[in-house]
């Protein structure tokens, strides 16, 4: 207890504003919590856990809170601001607590005194922070209503910096931050991944990624990568010229398998033809287009 | 008719697809003469089963001499005797000669039927397995079903080469027609020549039959096939025209075919003529032979030429290949050739309409321009390698002298030619007929074609008796007689001069002005001396800009008149503020400061439309090459003057120069040249230059941020002329040099700068290629490094600013791995950056890099990129271990457009020469070529060729020098006709004495002990008797050959009966000739063979193909009377002396 003490005054000077504050608060706490231990020795506990003893402090604190708070509540319903005694016992009751037995619990014999708290001072209301001058009322507003917020709290202050917008300096940026991506990213797969080196003497300098042949190396040397693409779209999406595509479907029997279900391959080329129907005018001969023939039956001689 | 029904095997499931082919031919004959006992046809590789002659088993004889060219056990190592062998093994079964591989014996039950003339069935089954040319297959190494790995194959070769995938007499000069049928897998489209007619599944619903028809008679070598699971697009312009590519391709087919139309209608238009097929398919494989290959009513381009919209650089150049392979439909594959000597014709009727389209599309300066890089590229290659001859025309043996002694191959059949001089026969013969245009105008020009057209296709519509179809055969005569009938204009000496005759003509002119008289002196002088010139008689034009206008002047080059004396008009001296007329009309202000006071010449110029064939070299004053290069309006006169203003390195001519940079009015090849005429001006006045480096201040005008000079603005390409240019500048740029000659430091950082801070974001074109050449621009400034005596290279002594340059290159190339670029251009150039980082001592010199990217399975430009890497470092580093690897993968790589540029690179940056000592130069390197072209080649006409020029580089045309003198002091050395010592101390010879005649297998014959009653055979050339005496032998002396390796070469000779080993003598053929093959050795073969092929028969049935052959009837017409000018023709009533 001592050392708990001298351990809130320590802080109590070091800290002058704030603590002052928390002293008084410690303070009654305390109290609180000698409250707890006498009640507890008077119903004949010999030693508690410092944790129970916490937590019944805990418990009395709120309830007591509580029974304050709510008889605030009822003052100020009646439109006071002060509570009376009779709304602490309308608190109590609607808490469920008789409070006819209060005055015998008061008067029995084992209760044990305790000393009052410390005196302390009260805790210090911490001016409000004042950023600039506060606005008169204007002559329309009586003087009794309340003052003007602090303006930082109407005002528009901005936070952020102005964006740069200097060209260069955006180029500058856009280049650095590419490079620095790309050379992030392929050293990246260096290191992940196998390598080959200009130097013998050191392997890890310019690192190259091995090359790997493809099978069908064709494939990734024409087609636009989705990069390519994505950037077409955005910079002309008008010049797209579909309205051949649907004329020209191709016989695509590509994922057929032949080998499983032979029907399935006959599908794709017949499925042309409603197609091509559809548009009537646009119909196309194409032999190509022409569905495939079923086998005559034995045109052998 | 002819009629081929092919089953292409592919099997599914297999990890290695079996890559064959089964089939039968079938070919309607019709004897013209009574005693047809034997037929003579092509066929190489094919497996023959069995042949049969209307029902009834024939036997046959299969000889290919060109397997193996010169005897195995031959010591002999000279060039000269391998270009001879090699003459008459491709003479021996040259179609246009009547000869053959495969002789089949008509049975003779049907001898006796002579008189009646009866149509001869002949019908032949074979096999092709794992076929090394005529078809490639492409299978790539993946997961799934063939369809879905996109394997594919399609048939290739170099001119006639049709007989590597069917039997067939493989001559553009015999025509039939066809009915073709492709049994395939469900999952594959066949394309083919002709009209498809129906798609039918066979019974198990597995494959599909595709049926095709060309009613217009075609020469065998004009058939192709490819197969593939094709996505097909049918033309949205014209229904009748289908394109096909590879899986995933379809969007790009879609955007490059595009154009396609406008190319159709331009040439109909043109040549007042419809495209003469009912249909026209263009295919796109991967590993093609080359980028365009025509064929009838169908084309197969390399893969490589599709492309998207973003792509700008390959845009025009896949159009002209679309362009090219149209103007082949109409010539060359509709009007095929009478003989290979007619070849000209038709690659300059298609070139020449190929430029026409040129013209019309890209315009006149891009069509100018063309013509004048045409005609350099061939006059330097006639300078250095003599002449080019387009009409060779072979004496019938009575003319010994080789046509073109200079060369080391014989041009008298399109298989012993070199790659390159093909390529320049091709460049000659379309500027021959712009040369023909120029006199008989084009209008008339235009008539012959349609003339040429509607006669072939009247013809095209008869039957084949009506003895028309020889119209559909465009001869020299033929073509020259309808120019006279429609212009009525003698071409003679035009044509003989550059048809007739090889070489071109070098002018030197100079001149002087004569005050007094107002006269400019001309002179022109010729040399007709040296290799690959010869003299001009005849008209020149010269035009001169004077101060009054442009004056053409037409001079007559004769025998001794050097000097020619040219009036001025230009009377007065110098009349200020008077504008100054150009040949155009156009009349341009002038500053006339810088010119001579005395003459009123602004410039001459010596054949400005380039109707001569010919190099001009000029001499005239600078100012006069700056006012040229200002003011003439010709994007020719420019080009020549940018050139010439090389060697003034002046602030006028700097100025000139920087003046046409800027001008874009000014043709942006011509600006291009000017970038890279100004680097190297400025690098000659390098002491005296003034200003930022040559055309820094230039490029950030143009293309740099107002506010911020150093960064080069956001790219956008929508204006081409820009966009080369400011691909091109950087690239000049870096060539500059300052006093220690090195790259200045500003440039470098330059460059570099424009390399960071290239933002592509908002463009709609891709800027793959110009990032590339932002890599070159790199490599270009690259200087040797300082050597510190031989240390190794290693990363601490990098130099500071190549350390900058390298980390670019491995940044960019690294970023290629996760966003390759199109066509992989910036591996492209990395690589070649690396190559010059290694050859100028930065980084330590080593090919193992190269020699991973140039393995298959890469992109194939970068597979070439890294193999020109290799070849380099083979030179330079003396390796012989490279050179192993390069000539193995010659030998063995699946794609043979990397094994020809292997071959070709090989020689153009050889590992050493004839000239020089090197440790490479050894017996086994002698006998490894010599061996690949005499027998590892036998399956690529080009590659074989390509193998001969290699070893010409290396060894020249004598017994190489690093072998050991022949054991045998005497050698029957076959040019030199007789007996000589040791042939290595012989001087080099031209081949001429070899050179074979058109009859030569004839003279064997006596030598077999027949008589042969021709009476062409030349008996007064010993030398030549002996040759293919020695020839002959050999073929008989290696029963073995193709026994030897039947794995390797399938072609064997299969015999159904073994009665049919007796020797056959010489039976008289209508267009086929006759062959006499020997017995004993003969037999002995055949049995081996027989045997072998049993042996293949089992395995076969292991596999369990089954084909059902649709049998059909099918004809193949031939009436040697049809083609009176055919080659053939002559020989085609012979006497039956020779019969069983």
């Amino acid at each position: 207890m001592k050392s708990l003490m001298s351990n809130s005054a320590r802080s109590g000077c070091g800290k002058a504003t704030s603590s002052s504050a928390e002293n008084y608060q410690l303070a009654r706490r305390r109290t609180l919590q000698v409250v707890v231990s006498s009640l507890l020795t008077e119903c004949g506990f010999e030693s508690a856990e410092k944790a129970t003893v916490e937590s019944l402090t805990e418990m009395i604190q709120s309830y007591i809170s509580e029974v304050g708070r709510c008889a605030k509540a009822y003052c100020e319903h009646t439109a006071r601001i002060t509570p009376t005694l009779s709304d602490a016992v309308v608190t109590l009751n609607e808490m469920g607590f008789n409070v006819d037995t209060l005055p015998g619990y008061a008067k029995r014999s084992q209760r044990m005194v305790i000393t009052a708290p410390p005196v302390t001072n009260a805790p210090v209301i911490p001016k409000a922070l004042i950023a600039g001058q506060k606005r008169t009322h204007p002559s329309h507003i009586p003087s009794h209503f309340p003052e003007f917020p602090d303006p930082h709290t109407y005002i528009k202050t901005p936070t952020f910096r102005e964006p740069v917008s200097d060209y260069q300096v955006v180029r500058e940026k856009a280049a650095s931050q590419r490079r620095d991506v790309e050379r992030a990213l392929t050293r990246f797969m260096a290191k992940t991944g196998e390598t080959q080196s200009l130097f013998k003497d050191d392997v890890t300098a310019f690192p190259l990624i091995a090359e790997r042949p493809s099978s069908i190396p064709y494939l990734s040397a024409l087609l636009p990568s989705e990069l390519e693409l994505q950037t077409l779209e955005e910079t002309d999406s008008s010049e797209q010229d579909d309205q051949t595509d649907s004329e020209n479907t191709p016989v695509n029997n590509l994922n057929d398998d032949p080998g499983a279900d032979k029907e399935n391959s006959v599908l794709p080329a017949g499925g042309v033809v409603p197609l091509v129907k559809v548009s009537e005018e646009n119909m196309i001969d194409n032999p190509y287009l022409r569905p495939v023939k079923k086998p005559k039956v034995r045109r052998k001689k | 008719m002819h009629e081929i029904k092919m089953n292409r095997k592919k099997d599914k499931g297999f990890e290695s697809p079996r890559k064959s082919v089964i089939g039968f031919v079938e070919l309607t004959i019709f004897p013209t003469v009574v005693n047809l006992n034997r037929i003579k046809l092509n066929s190489k590789q094919c497996r023959i089963y069995r042949v049969r002659v209307n029902d009834l088993e024939a036997p046959f004889i299969y000889n290919d001499p060109t397997l193996e060219v010169c005897h195995h056990e031959s010591k002999q190592r000279n060039l000269n005797y391998f270009s001879s062998a090699y003459t008459a093994a491709v003479s021996a079964v040259d179609p246009d000669a009547g000869h053959g591989e495969l002789v089949i014996k008509v049975p003779s039950e049907l001898w006796k039927q002579g008189d009646e003339m009866n149509v001869l069935k002949v019908y032949i089954e074979f096999s092709l397995d794992q076929p090394k040319g005529g078809l490639h297959f492409v299978v790539p190494d993946v997961e799934g079903s063939m369809a879905e790995r996109g394997a594919h194959v399609f048939s290739f070769g170099y001119q006639n080469s049709t007989r590597f995938w069917f039997p067939c007499v493989d001559s553009y000069s015999e025509l039939c027609t066809w009915k073709l049928e492709f049994t395939v897998d469900a999952s594959m489209v066949a394309v083919s020549c002709g009209d498809l007619v129906e798609t039918v599944y066979t019974h198990d619903m597995r494959k599909k039959t595709f049926h095709y028809v060309l009613p217009i008679p075609t020469a065998a070598s004009n058939i192709s096939l490819s197969v593939g699971p094709f996505e097909i697009l049918v033309d949205p312009y014209m229904h009748e025209v289908t394109h096909f590519c590879l899986p995933q391709l379809l969007p790009l087919l879609k955007h490059s075919m595009s154009y396609l139309h406008e190319i159709f209608e331009f040439y109909e238009e043109i040549l007042t003529c419809r495209y003469p097929y009912s249909c026209f398919k263009t295919v796109f494989v991967d590993e093609a032979y080359v980028q365009v290959s025509s064929y009838a009513s169908m084309s197969i381009f390399s893969t490589n030429l599709l492309h998207s919209a973003m792509i700008i650089d390959q845009t025009p150049l896949t159009r002209q290949c679309l362009a090219q392979a149209l103007a082949q439909q109409f010539f060359g594959c509709f009007i095929s050739r009478m003989s290979w000597a007619d070849e000209w014709v038709l690659k300059g009727i298609s070139g020449y309409i190929y430029g026409l389209y040129l013209k019309k599309t890209f315009g006149v300066n891009q069509y100018r321009h063309w013509i004048k890089e045409e005609l350099d590229k061939m006059v330097e290659y006639e300078l250095k390698m003599g002449g080019v001859l387009l009409h060779p025309t072979f004496g019938g043996g009575k003319d010994k002298d080789n046509p073109t002694p200079h060369l080391h191959f014989s041009i008298k059949h399109p298989h012993t030619l070199s790659w390159k001089y093909y390529k320049m026969f091709q460049c000659k013969a379309h500027l021959v007929m712009r040369l023909i245009e120029n006199r008989i105008s084009m209008e008339f020009m235009l008539q012959v074609f349609n003339k040429l057209l509607s006669l072939a296709s009247t013809a095209s519509s008869q039957k084949y008796q009506s003895h028309m179809w020889s119209q559909m055969l465009v001869s020299t005569h033929s073509f020259l007689k309808s120019i006279s009938n429609v212009s009525g204009k003698d071409i003679g000496p035009l044509i003989k001069q550059w048809v007739d005759q090889s070489a071109v003509v070098k002018f030197f002119g100079s001149f002087a002005f004569n005050r007094k008289r107002n006269v400019l002196e001309l002179e022109i002088r010729q040399d007709y001396t040296s290799s690959g010139t010869q003299k001009y008689v005849g008209p020149i034009k010269v035009t001169v800009q004077e101060l009054d206008g442009s004056f053409n002047h037409t001079l007559q080059i004769e025998e001794n008149s050097l000097k020619h004396d040219i009036p001025c008009h230009s009377k007065s001296r110098r009349n200020k503020k008077k504008k100054i007329p150009l040949m155009n009309g156009e009349e341009v202000d002038m500053d006339l400061s810088a010119m001579d006071a005395d003459s009123p010449l602004l410039w001459i110029r010596i054949d400005p439309d380039m109707s001569i064939l010919r190099k001009v070299e000029f001499e005239q004053a600078d100012f006069m090459w700056q006012y040229q290069l200002r003011y003439e309006r010709d994007v020719v006169a420019q080009e020549e003057s940018i050139l010439a203003l090389e060697k003034f390195p002046t602030p006028a001519s700097r100025l000139a120069l920087t003046d046409i940079l800027e001008q874009d009015q000014c043709f942006y090849k011509v600006r291009q040249g000017a970038c890279f005429c100004l680097a190297k001006i400025a690098n000659s006045m390098m002491s005296t230059w003034t200003g930022p480096p040559a055309m820094k201040s230039l490029f950030t005008r143009m293309f740099c941020c107002k506010s911020c000079p150093n960064i080069v603005k956001t790219n956008n390409f929508i204006s081409f002329q820009s966009y080369f240019l400011q691909k091109t500048m950087p690239v000049a740029m870096a060539q500059l040099r300052d006093i220690q000659n090195l790259c200045p430091k500003d440039v470098l950082n330059f460059i570099l700068d424009l390399i960071k801070y290239n933002d592509n974001r908002k463009n709609k074109f891709s800027d793959n290629y110009y990032r590339a050449e932002l890599i070159d621009a790199l490599t270009n400034s690259l200087t040797p490094a300082i050597s510190i005596s031989n240390e190794v290279r290693t990363v601490d002594n990098l130099n500071g600013d190549v350390r900058l340059i390298l980390e670019e290159i491995t940044r960019s190339l690294n970023m290629e791995k996760l966003l390759p670029s199109y066509r992989n251009t910036i591996t492209v150039s990395c690589l070649r950056a690396i190559r010059m980082l290694q050859k100028n001592g930065h980084i330590p010199s080593d090919p193992s890099l190269f020699k991973s990217y140039a393995e298959y399975g890469h992109f194939v430009d970068v597979r070439v990129a890294a193999l020109e890497a290799v070849v380099d470092y083979t030179r330079v580093d003396r390796s012989s271990v490279e050179l192993q690897w390069l000539l193995n993968m010659v030998q063995n790589d699946p794609a043979h457009y990397i094994r020809h540029k292997i071959l070709s690179m090989l020689g153009k940056n050889p590992p050493f020469t004839k000239a020089a000592e090197s440790p490479l130069c050894n017996e086994a390197l002698v006998d490894q070529l010599w061996k690949l072209m005499n027998s590892g080649t036998s399956h690529d006409w080009r590659l074989r060729c390509d193998a001969v020029n290699l070893y010409y580089t290396l060894f020249g045309l004598t017994r190489p020098s690093c072998l050991p003198l022949p054991e045998l002091g005497l050698v029957l050395n076959l040019k030199e006709k007789k007996a000589v010592l040791n042939p290595t101390i012989k001087p080099e010879q031209g081949p001429d004495t070899t050179q074979m005649t058109g009859n030569t297998m004839g003279v064997h014959i006596p030598v077999m002990g027949f008589t042969s009653s021709e009476d062409e055979i030349d008996m007064e050339s010993p030398h030549d008797s002996q040759a293919f005496i020695h020839h002959h032998l050999n073929i008989l002396e290696r029963p073995s050959t193709p026994g030897q390796h039947p794995a390797k070469h399938p072609a064997v000779i299969i015999l159904v009966h073994n009665w049919a080993v007796l020797s056959l003598p010489v039976t008289p053929l209508p267009s086929f000739s006759k062959e006499s093959t020997s017995s004993s050795k003969h037999s002995g073969d055949h049995h081996h063979h027989h045997h072998h092929h049993e042996h293949k028969k089992k395995k076969k049935k292991k596999h369990k193909h089954k084909h059902k052959h649709k049998h059909e009837s099918k004809d193949k017409e031939r009436d040697s009377h049809t083609f009176s000018n055919s080659p053939a023709s002559g020989r085609s009533v012979r006497s039956p002396s020779m019969s069983d």
